[in-house]
């Protein structure tokens, strides 16, 4: 008997052993790596900080700037869109046709990013169908430039990535909130916009947080997106990252590596102590919350 | 419909469609003949493709990786789903299993394959197994746990007072309530490793899988007719298979 409770415990924390062993300890030994040092084409294991004193006092530090302001812009254009649909889906629309749509949003995201990126570049480029459906409803005279190997492509790359999926925990945090709050709010006098602002966003926010990070982590470590519609020389960290492995300088792309895994789990430090990490999960997670 | 839903609906349709503009361009250039002087549209490059022995290896990597990863993902994110019920610190399993998700692409790739070359694992269909598993886990999770969220634990304890073990209650009782999420999981985990790049570039060696093939074929010699055809098929693989998915829900 005790032998079985013994096995079963063990079957039961095989997911645990397989995200530890498989990714925590790999992440760990990837900080090491950071420390070691280059002698031609072997790693040697030593204590070197140059790798770190490399990237922070190079160009490469305005690379990790640019990546972290295009990744802020990038969430919060996600957010402005993602939102009130989530809203609206939670609030308003059928259930059935709520489904629906949110099915409809999970294809495209299902859809490899390099490939859609790919077909971004001739919708965007020069001679592509935004310029010509542009020129031809005459609101241009000429081809738009900056439409691709731009700031904008690459934000147009992102938010088509990530906003798909951000839309979920949204929508199951408004969902899961008590409707009878808001009808409190309003018999106790208040218009919609304040029953909104003081009821329905504050207790979404979990759903906020848990949209935000994902969409975040995805365009702060994009690698594809800024190679495909950035152009040439176009840098973010996650390209800067796999063109320093084309190199071959292995410490000092596991130092850059190492930086960007410290700010995302910093971020995530941050959501976990703010939020029970099951409440943005909401109703999904009621059983283990009673 | 009022007229504020109607601009709300709409709002959405544009929001979509946006999304799926991209979905459309690889077919018409897949169907491009490669000279004015041909008739167009051509299917002469769905055929070719065929002829490249890396492209043919890389498929067959790709639908062996993607068959094992829905095989065992759906199964881990069950099994961490009824550790998250049943054992101490929900919390933190959870959390630790969400992981993979917060974790950038690159760093996952990275981190995993200077593990595997320190310890002495060459790079192969199994190293690119576990980085798509790790990957495709957290939305598993999510799948099994909206499905068991549906599951009421009176008809298990029904069951143990007919006299059902644990196992057998779960078997009996639970597993065939859940099944339709365990295998929208899986589902899920096949779509979601057959459209993996960045991980998969790091740790898969001399193998190719259909994404890495496409990437740097890109990065070498750039897109052509064939690439196109190559993409149109993945995109109509995605969308179907997501149509069947939900299609096996709807039963």
């Amino acid at each position: 008997m005790r032998l079985q409770l013994l096995g079963r415990r063990a079957l039961l924390l095989l997911p645990v052993g397989f995200v530890t062993l498989l990714l925590l300890l790999p992440l760990g030994f990837m900080v090491v790596v950071s420390f070691w040092k280059r002698s031609l084409l072997k790693l040697v294991p030593a204590f070197e900080l140059s790798h770190y004193v490399d990237f922070l006092t190079g160009p490469r530090l305005t690379v990790l700037g640019r990546s972290f302001l295009i990744a802020i812009e990038a969430t919060m254009i996600c957010l402005v869109i993602a939102y009130p649909i989530a809203y609206y889906l939670a609030r308003h629309a059928r259930p059935s046709a709520a489904r629906l749509v949110l099915l409809l949003f999970t294809i495209p995201f299902l859809v490899n990013y390099v490939i859609r990126a790919f077909s971004w570049t001739y919708l965007l480029g020069r001679t592509g169908a935004i310029n010509n459906s542009l020129i031809k409803i005459g609101v241009v005279s000429g081809p738009v430039d900056w439409l691709l190997y731009s700031d904008f492509a690459v934000l147009v790359g992102m938010i088509s990535s990530y906003m798909p999926f951000m839309i979920f925990p949204l929508w199951i945090s408004i969902a899961g909130i008590d409707h009878r709050l808001g009808e409190a709010s309003a018999m106790l006098g208040a218009r919609p916009l304040t029953t909104f602002l003081h009821v329905t966003l504050p207790l979404s926010m979990p759903g906020v947080c848990a949209a935000i990070i994902f969409a975040f982590v995805g365009c702060f470590g994009e690698s594809a997106v800024p190679i495909i519609l950035g152009g040439v020389g176009y840098q973010l960290i996650g390209n800067e990252i796999t063109s320093t492995l084309d190199v071959l300088n292995y410490p000092l792309a596991a130092a850059m590596s190492s930086i960007v895994t410290a700010a995302m789990l910093a971020l995530l430090a941050i959501w976990y102590v703010a939020f029970d990490l099951r409440s943005f999960l909401g109703k999904i997670l009621a059983w283990r919350l009673q | 419909m009022s007229w504020r839903s109607g601009l709300v609906w709409s709002t959405i349709g544009a929001v979509l469609a946006g999304l799926y503009l991209p979905l459309v361009p690889p077919l018409f250039f897949s169907l491009m003949p490669e000279t004015p002087a041909e008739p167009a549209p051509t299917l002469r490059w769905y055929l070719e493709m065929w002829r490249n022995p890396l492209l043919t290896g890389a498929v067959v990597t790709s639908v062996e990786a993607a068959v094992m990863v829905a095989l065992v993902t759906p199964l881990l994110a069950l099994l961490a789903a009824i550790s998250i019920r049943e054992l101490k610190m929900p919390r933190l399993i959870l959390g630790l299993m969400l992981l993979p998700l917060l974790v950038p692409g690159v760093s996952t790739g990275l981190a995993a394959a200077f593990f595997f070359k320190q310890i002495g694992i060459a790079p192969s269909l199994g190293t690119i197994v576990v980085v798509q598993i790790l990957w495709a886990l957290p939305f598993a999770l999510l799948v099994v746990l909206t499905a068991m969220s549906t599951f009421d634990p009176v008809l298990t304890e029904a069951a143990h007072m007919s006299g059902a073990g644990r196992w057998r209650a779960f078997r009996d009782i639970e597993l065939p309530l859940i099944w339709p999420g365990a295998s929208g999981a899986a589902t899920f985990s096949f779509i979601l490793s057959f459209n993996e790049t960045t991980r998969t570039a790091l740790v898969q060696g001399p193998l190719n899988t259909v994404q890495t093939y496409i990437w740097s074929t890109y990065k070498q010699i750039g897109l052509s007719p064939t690439l196109y055809a190559l993409m149109t098929l993945l995109i109509l693989l995605t969308v179907s298979l997501s149509a069947i998915a939900v299609a096996l829900r709807r039963q």
